[in-house]
Parts: C-alpha cells; sequence; structure tokens
C-alpha cells in the first residue's frame, strides 16, 4: 500500500529526496481550470473581441471609434483617470499623516483598534456607503441640514455630493484605511536603531530622512499608491449609486453599453473600452509588483 | 522630530470622525426619517414591509453561500496538495490568486457574457453564473486566507503521524486536517461571504436583483428606507469582518487570521516577514 504513488506522504518540504512525478501535478488541475474558465477566458475573449467589427471580421474599427475625438469616450478615461489619481495620490498622503501619527502611539490598545477597524472600513464600499453618505451630505443630508442652519449651505456654494468632488469625498473613506493597512508595515520598518545609528555617525535629522527615510517609504509609497489607483480605477457600485452615470467613468459606460442603455450599432464597442480598462490597470499592477519586490528586501 | 502628543491626537481624531459622522448621520436620517427632531422607527418598519426585500435577499443569500462552498471546495483540498506534495508550485499559485486584482469586475462581465452567452441559459441565465464569478473575485483574499492557515500548522507532522496510525486520506483530511484548519476556513468562507453579499457591479449589469440592486432601485421611491436598510446592512457586514477579526488574533501566527485574508496579499507579505523566509528555506 505505502507504495502506492499517490498515497505516499511527500517530506519534500523538508528536504528529503523526492522523486518526480509530474503527473501528480494533477491535484492543481481543479484550481487552474477554474481560473481559467472564470477568468483567462473572459479576459481574453474581450481583449479578441475589441479587435472585431460586429460581423466578426478583424478591425480596428472599435478602437478607432474609442480614440476617436468625436466620441465621448476619450473623455470617460480622463474623467476615470482623474478621479481614480486624485483620489490615490489625496488618500495616500493623508493616510500616510495618519500612519505617522499611529505609529507614535505607544498605547497598543488605540494601534489594535485602529487596524481592526481599518481591515474592516476597506472592505466597505459599494451601495451601502454611497447611501450613507447621501444621508450625511447629500442634498437632504444631516450635515448639510447643519450647515444650512449655521447659515452655510454647500449646496448653494457650489458643491455636490452627486459629483466629481463627492466621489473623491466617499472613495477616501475606503481608500484610507487601506493606506493605513499597506503603510504601516514599512512605517514601522524604520527603525529606531537607524535613526540612532546615523545620528552617532552626525548625521542630522534631515539628512537622516533625505538619506534613509525617504528612500526606504518611497517604493511602499508608490506601491500604495498603485494599489489605491486600482481600486478607485475599478470602481463602479458606489459611482452608479450616487451620480446614476453623470460623471462619465469607464466602468459605468461599459455598464450601460452591455445593459443596452445606449442604443449602438457596436456590440464590440464595450470590449474595446474594456481592453483599454485591462491596459492601464495592468500597468498599474506591473508598476506595483515592480516596486514591492524593492520594498520586500527592506522588511525582511 | 517625533510627531507630537497633540499632532497624534488630532490626526487621529480626525480620522476617526470622517469615519463615524457618516455611521450616526445614517442612523439619525433613518429614525427621522424627513421629520426633523421625531425619532421614530418607521423607515425601518417601512423597509420591513417593501416589496421584493425577501426575494432579494434570499437570493443574496443563496448566491453568497454557493460562492462560499465552491470558494471552501475549490482552495483547500488544493492547498493543502500543493503544501504537501509541490511546494515549490505555491509560488506560482500564490500568483495566480492575485490576477483577479488586475481584472476589473466590469471586464469580467464582459468578458462572461461574451464568451459564454452560448452556454445553456441553466448557467448564464440564472444567478449560479453570480456564484461562479464571485469565487474569482474572492480568491485574493480567501486564498491568501487558506494558505495561511495551511502553513501555521505543521501538516507533514500531523499527516506522518496520521497515517503511521494507519489513518487513510479521507480520515486525515476531514478528522485532522480540516479540524486544524477551521479558522482558515471560517476565514475564507466569511471573506467570500461579505464580498458576495455587498457586490453590485455584476449584479446590475447581468440583471440579477440580489439586495444591492433591489436596494438601489427603493433608494428612488423612499430614501429613508433605503439609508435604513444600508446601515443595517453595513452593520452586518461589519459584525462579520469583526468576529473575523477577533477569532483571528488569538492565534499565534500573525499572517494567519484576520490580516491574511482581509487585508490581501501585500499586506500579508509585509506583516509577516518570517512567513516570506520560511518560504525561502524550503524553496
Amino acid at each position: 500500500m505505502s507504495d502506492a504513488p499517490t498515497t505516499r506522504v511527500n517530506n519534500a518540504g523538508r528536504g528529503a529526496r523526492r522523486r518526480r512525478r509530474p503527473w501528480a501535478l494533477i491535484g492543481v488541475v481543479p484550481f487552474f481550470a477554474y481560473v481559467v474558465i472564470f477568468l483567462v477566458v473572459p479576459a481574453a475573449a474581450v481583449m479578441v473581441e475589441a479587435f472585431r467589427a460586429n460581423n466578426g471580421a478583424i478591425s480596428l474599427s472599435n478602437i478607432s471609434t474609442v480614440l476617436s475625438s468625436a466620441q465621448p469616450w476619450l473623455h470617460s478615461y480622463a474623467t476615470s483617470l482623474e478621479l481614480s489619481a486624485i483620489s490615490a495620490i489625496l488618500a495616500a498622503i493623508l493616510g500616510l499623516v495618519g500612519t505617522v501619527a499611529l505609529v507614535s502611539s505607544p498605547s497598543p490598545m488605540v494601534r489594535r483598534l485602529v487596524t481592526t477597524g481599518c481591515g474592516v472600513l476597506a472592505n466597505t464600499g459599494g451601495v451601502p456607503l454611497a447611501f450613507a453618505f447621501i444621508a450625511t451630505i447629500g442634498n437632504a443630508g444631516i450635515v448639510t441640514h447643519l450647515l444650512a442652519d449655521l447659515g452655510f449651505n454647500p449646496y448653494y456654494h457650489g458643491f455636490s455630493l452627486y459629483s466629481f468632488t463627492g466621489l473623491v469625498i466617499v472613495y477616501l473613506y475606503f481608500l484610507l484605511p487601506l493606506v493605513i493597512l499597506l503603510m504601516l508595515p514599512p512605517v514601522e520598518a524604520l527603525r529606531h536603531e537607524w535613526r540612532e545609528a546615523a545620528a552617532t555617525l552626525g548625521a542630522s535629522s534631515r539628512y537622516y530622512w533625505q538619506k534613509v527615510g525617504f528612500p526606504v517609504l518611497t517604493p511602499p509609497f508608490i506601491a500604495t499608491l498603485m494599489v489605491l489607483f486600482m481600486d478607485a480605477f475599478a470602481a463602479y457600485a458606489t459611482a452608479q449609486a450616487l451620480t446614476t452615470g453623470s460623471v462619465p467613468l469607464v466602468p459605468i459606460e461599459i455598464g450601460s453599453l452591455l445593459a443596452g442603455n445606449v442604443v449602438t450599432n457596436q456590440a464590440n464597442l464595450g470590449d474595446a473600452l474594456g481592453l483599454g480598462m485591462i491596459l492601464i490597470v495592468g500597468a498599474a499592477g506591473a508598476l506595483y509588483v515592480f516596486v514591492q519586490r524593492k520594498t520586500a528586501r527592506w522588511l525582511r | 522630530m517625533r510627531p507630537t502628543r497633540a499632532f497624534r491626537w488630532v490626526v487621529l481624531g480626525l480620522l476617526g470622525l470622517y469615519v463615524l459622522i457618516p455611521v450616526a448621520a445614517s442612523v439619525q436620517f433613518s429614525l427621522e426619517a424627513g421629520y426633523k427632531g421625531r425619532l421614530s422607527l418607521s423607515a425601518y418598519s417601512q423597509a420591513l414591509a417593501e416589496a421584493g426585500l425577501g426575494t432579494s435577499l434570499l437570493t443574496s443569500v443563496k448566491v453568497a453561500a454557493g460562492a462560499a462552498a465552491i470558494t471552501l471546495v475549490l482552495l483547500v483540498p488544493t492547498v493543502i496538495f500543493v503544501n504537501l506534495r509541490f511546494p515549490r508550485w505555491r509560488a506560482v499559485l500564490d500568483a495566480v490568486s492575485l490576477l483577479p486584482l488586475g481584472v476589473p469586475a466590469v471586464v469580467i462581465v464582459l468578458g462572461v457574457l461574451g464568451a459564454y452567452k452560448s452556454l445553456p441559459s441553466i448557467i448564464t441565465g440564472t444567478p449560479v453564473i453570480l456564484a461562479l464569478v464571485y469565487v474569482i473575485l474572492a480568491m485574493p483574499y480567501s486564498y491568501r486566507a487558506i494558505d495561511a492557515g495551511v502553513r501555521s500548522i505543521d501538516m507533514h507532522t500531523l499527516v506522518d503521524a496520521g497515517r503511521s496510525m494507519g489513518a487513510g486520506w479521507a480520515k486525515l483530511f476531514s478528522r485532522v486536517l480540516l479540524p486544524s484548519l477551521r479558522s482558515g476556513i471560517l476565514a475564507a468562507a466569511f471573506l467570500t461571504v461579505a464580498l458576495s453579499l455587498g457586490e453590485y457591479a455584476i449584479a446590475s449589469i447581468m440583471g440579477f436583483t440580489t439586495f444591492p440592486v433591489w436596494l438601489v432601485g427603493v433608494e428612488g421611491n423612499n430614501p429613508y428606507v433605503a439609508v435604513a436598510l444600508s446601515i443595517s446592512a453595513l452593520a452586518f457586514t461589519w459584525l462579520l469582518l469583526v468576529v473575523l477579526a477577533l477569532a483571528g488574533s488569538g492565534r499565534r501566527k500573525r499572517g494567519t487570521g484576520f490580516g491574511a485574508g482581509l487585508v490581501g496579499p501585500e499586506v500579508e507579505e509585509e506583516i509577516s516577514p518570517s512567513l516570506a523566509a520560511e518560504e525561502e528555506a524550503v524553496a
């Protein structure tokens, strides 16, 4: 019985000598098959269909429609990029300040409370969050009324929750906790010993930050920016629930093309728009992976 | 240049207010239901009477349960198998499990609708497809939760011990491995459920009336009811995630519980350099 290859316990992890049995890899087939069927094939289908006209012929017509300045699509990309970039940068800067404040706290209780809270909040989003903000600073929101009673109704001064600015405010709600979670380890890793060593060697505080602090924090900061950007760029629910399409974002446009809200004779136009999203998110992801490798070295 | 006490409390206080104000405002908004200063539960009782609440919730719960079940059946054996027999493949699976982060949900819908429109409608025409796709969306988190659980136990010793006492694989799996992986499995299931219950983009584009999709429809007619339901939904998800956090916090290794799945890959790698080092030693 113990000779049956399928039942042998392999101690590979302990360095025991093992024989190669490539066919035993069959155990990972279901996993890979699932990912191929529900992720790889759909993504590939989008990329292929983007280059096909409605009659099935290979064509660049969808791509050129997307890139045409006579069409609204480039503007959607610009809006999406702008929204994600502004949200990501704002969240990263504010979140970094928060992280530094948190790390300086001597109380482990505060730290645990905040990190647990951040883990929960970073997973909050979507429709309920949008509605919570409508109840807060929507045109009939509690805080709006409060401000109006104080003589300052933000809606009389150009503010609207159902706008670009409003979306940034709501996005920060789930992006900020994410920054704290991502930046906490590198900020904590700025070891006191380094600081002391630098001081012993005669470095000023400014010199320390210039030569140690910033170089160490820059890669994780950029990596965090990329995660935030991807998160904001792909977000759909919050924007749809808040603006119902009045702020033209690429995911929303794709959604309405698919749902048939827009009269179009180009079924594959959505695929071309999707291809653009894949490229943009892919670029951000690649930069993330590249920077992350550098970070990992410092944290070990 | 150490931050002062005042700086710390001002910053943390402002962040706290930013988090709490929308929650407090939602509660007040739903209790007032348009009548300033007069609190009542009417929005909540109306919410319970709202047509479609039961069916949309039921759809969401079924989809969430289905996604969690598929996740566990697919991932638990895979992760155990790879860790036991092909530890070198861990890096590959780890990378593959992260792929969904690079594909926006809208693009997945585009692709699924495009690639599988010819499939029988029992799959693509019913919420079954939602469960199948949510498994993918949750995978970056669920995979990490299970993997962290598997790495936190000494599986080789458990398996050797079990087998030397004559246990077969089925018994090993059900009596030894599954019980010792309880918290990782629980974390993966919770995370998948939380994600599935809240997902809006795919469900609405594909035209399935899950709870969030139904909720958006309600908001147009009665914002107070919609906010009452939203805050209840948020409270429920937060409860789910906090329970998960508390369940995970008692563990020895930091990468095992809460942070592992919830926060995502990047963080887990960072907060548990020991695990990463361990992986290198193995490989």
